[in-house]
């Protein structure tokens, strides 16, 4: 490897921040990251902060695993709130029951020590909940939430104490290749040299990776969530409602934050819509009878990047000497940074992934239809 | 004048010196600053605080106020509570 070598990172959301901090802690820092709008602008900032090792795919389920390690070291080496308040999924239906006796099954036996709860128990983790139709709860005590914009903030300013260069509101708009190896981008302020790419850009990535003759089939899928006014601590665990896709978590600074599903086709602006709010509250003050008298503070939308499988596309793309990408996180994207951000930067640096199943998530897969099943989607 | 007694933003309790640190720290675009303080997040919606460190980080980075990107608006305008969502039919 020259001296020279410079890695250039497309996207400043957590996915890229989280791979220079991994390159930087390799000991590299000759990176340049390119971000349209400003750092954390897209998903990083907008979304719900789970973070959860409980899927129903073995790569989900061992790279989370790896990932919620990575979050509890990243969090106690730089003072980022991260805890492990649990994941509560509530039950309402039979044919639920069984599906998940079956998702629980299979967490068992790759580690994750998710388990039933009877409406009781429930209660035990949210006091004041209405139990009346739950049939049960699925918890795992190993799930928890991160605060986002102190993850992100911090990130920023410990890549610019190392000597990354941050060039935001500049978008790529080309890759510039020559004889099947990179030589930089083209962006709205010129022509930037980097030896190595790393395009961690959402959707964003589609048309820049076009721009050398790769398209990925990824989908831009709305969604909603709002913020309430702030409260003391009232329950730790984020709550879904799984017969709505629908959940509820109390972020950091007090705010509860929920997100609920409303119809949405792939590839719709945002827009605020008055049905996401009539869908919130009806679904929470069921449960939480006492949320009726709470306010709504803010209500913003963001992307969900979604791939065929629900699963990231991240690795090289073999077509392109020096060409990687990190994206299609399927709207879990926040919570497997870490572990992508670590993966990227031992592919940029060694030539292979960290953990090796991250190698199943590899652009080739969608191009050879090597789908990865899930059942589940959520949060 | 004391930067610690002079209040910003009503809303979350920030206040210039909270400002003046944060702008120290590196951090120095609107965006940025609203995360790192809850400017803007309170119930004002930002209406107060944001033009007012604007200004602040205006006069420190030399930028015109109107170079400086202010953060979009989110609804709704002032809190509402969620009794007013709440359909007779479901609730």
């Amino acid at each position: 490897m020259r001296a020279s070598l410079v890695v250039g990172v497309v996207g400043g959301g957590v996915a890229g921040l989280f791979t220079a901090y991994y390159l930087v802690r390799e000991g590299f820092c000759d990176i340049v990251v390119f971000e349209k709008r400003y750092v954390g602008s897209g998903g990083s900032y907008r979304c719900a902060t789970g973070i959860r090792a409980s899927f129903t795919s073995r790569e989900h389920i061992l790279l989370m695993k790896h990932s919620i390690e990575l979050w509890r070291e990243f969090s106690i080496e730089h003072n980022v709130a991260y805890e492990r308040g649990g994941y509560i999924w509530l039950l309402t239906r039979e044919s639920d029951l069984e599906a998940f006796k079956g998702y629980v099954g299979f967490q068992n036996s790759l580690g994750v020590p998710t388990r039933f709860l009877d409406p009781e128990e429930v209660r035990d983790y949210v006091p004041s909940i209405n139990t009346d139709n739950i049939l049960a709860g699925v918890y795992d005590p190993l799930a928890g939430k991160a605060c986002c914009f102190e993850t992100v903030l911090t990130l920023y300013k410990y890549l610019r104490e190392h000597g990354v260069k941050f060039y935001t509101s500049t978008c790529v708009e080309k890759i510039v290749v020559e004889n099947n190896c990179v030589k930089g981008v083209v962006t709205n302020r010129g022509f930037y040299e980097a030896d190595k790419v790393l395009v961690a850009a959402g959707y964003g990535s589609r048309e820049i990776l076009k721009t050398t003759g790769i398209d990925l089939p990824l989908e831009n899928l709305p969604r909603h969530a709002l913020v309430t006014e702030r409260y003391r601590e009232h329950f730790k665990p984020l709550l879904i409602d799984w017969s709505s896709s629908s959940y509820i978590v109390q972020v950091k600074d007090g705010n509860f934050l929920i997100g609920a599903e409303v119809p949405e086709n792939p590839g719709n602006p945002l827009s605020n819509r008055i049905d996401f709010l009539y869908q919130a509250a009806n679904t929470w003050t069921r449960y939480l009878p006492w949320l009726a008298n709470v306010h709504i503070l803010r209500y913003w939308t963001g992307y969900y990047v979604m791939t065929p499988d629900h699963h990231p596309v991240i690795g090289p793309i073999d077509e392109v000497n020096g060409l990687y990408v990190a994206t299609g996180f399927s709207g879990h994207g926040f919570m497997i940074a870490p572990v992508t951000g670590l993966n990227m930067a031992y592919w940029i640096l060694h030539d292979k992934p960290y953990d090796s199943i991250a190698s199943n998530l590899s652009y080739r897969r969608l191009v050879e239809g090597r789908l990865i099943k899930e059942v589940a989607v959520f949060g | 004048m004391d930067a610690r007694r002079v209040i910003v933003c009503r809303c979350e309790d920030v206040t210039l010196a909270d400002v003046l640190e944060a702008i120290e720290e590196g951090y120095r675009d609107l965006e940025s600053l609203k995360r790192r303080l809850r400017i803007g997040m309170g119930a004002c919606q930002g209406s107060h605080c944001l033009p007012i460190v604007a200004r602040i980080l205006a006069r420190k980075t030399g930028k015109g106020f109107d170079e400086l990107y202010i953060p979009g608006n989110r609804p709704p305008l002032s809190p509402i509570e969620f009794k007013y969502f709440l359909k007779e039919s479901e609730g």
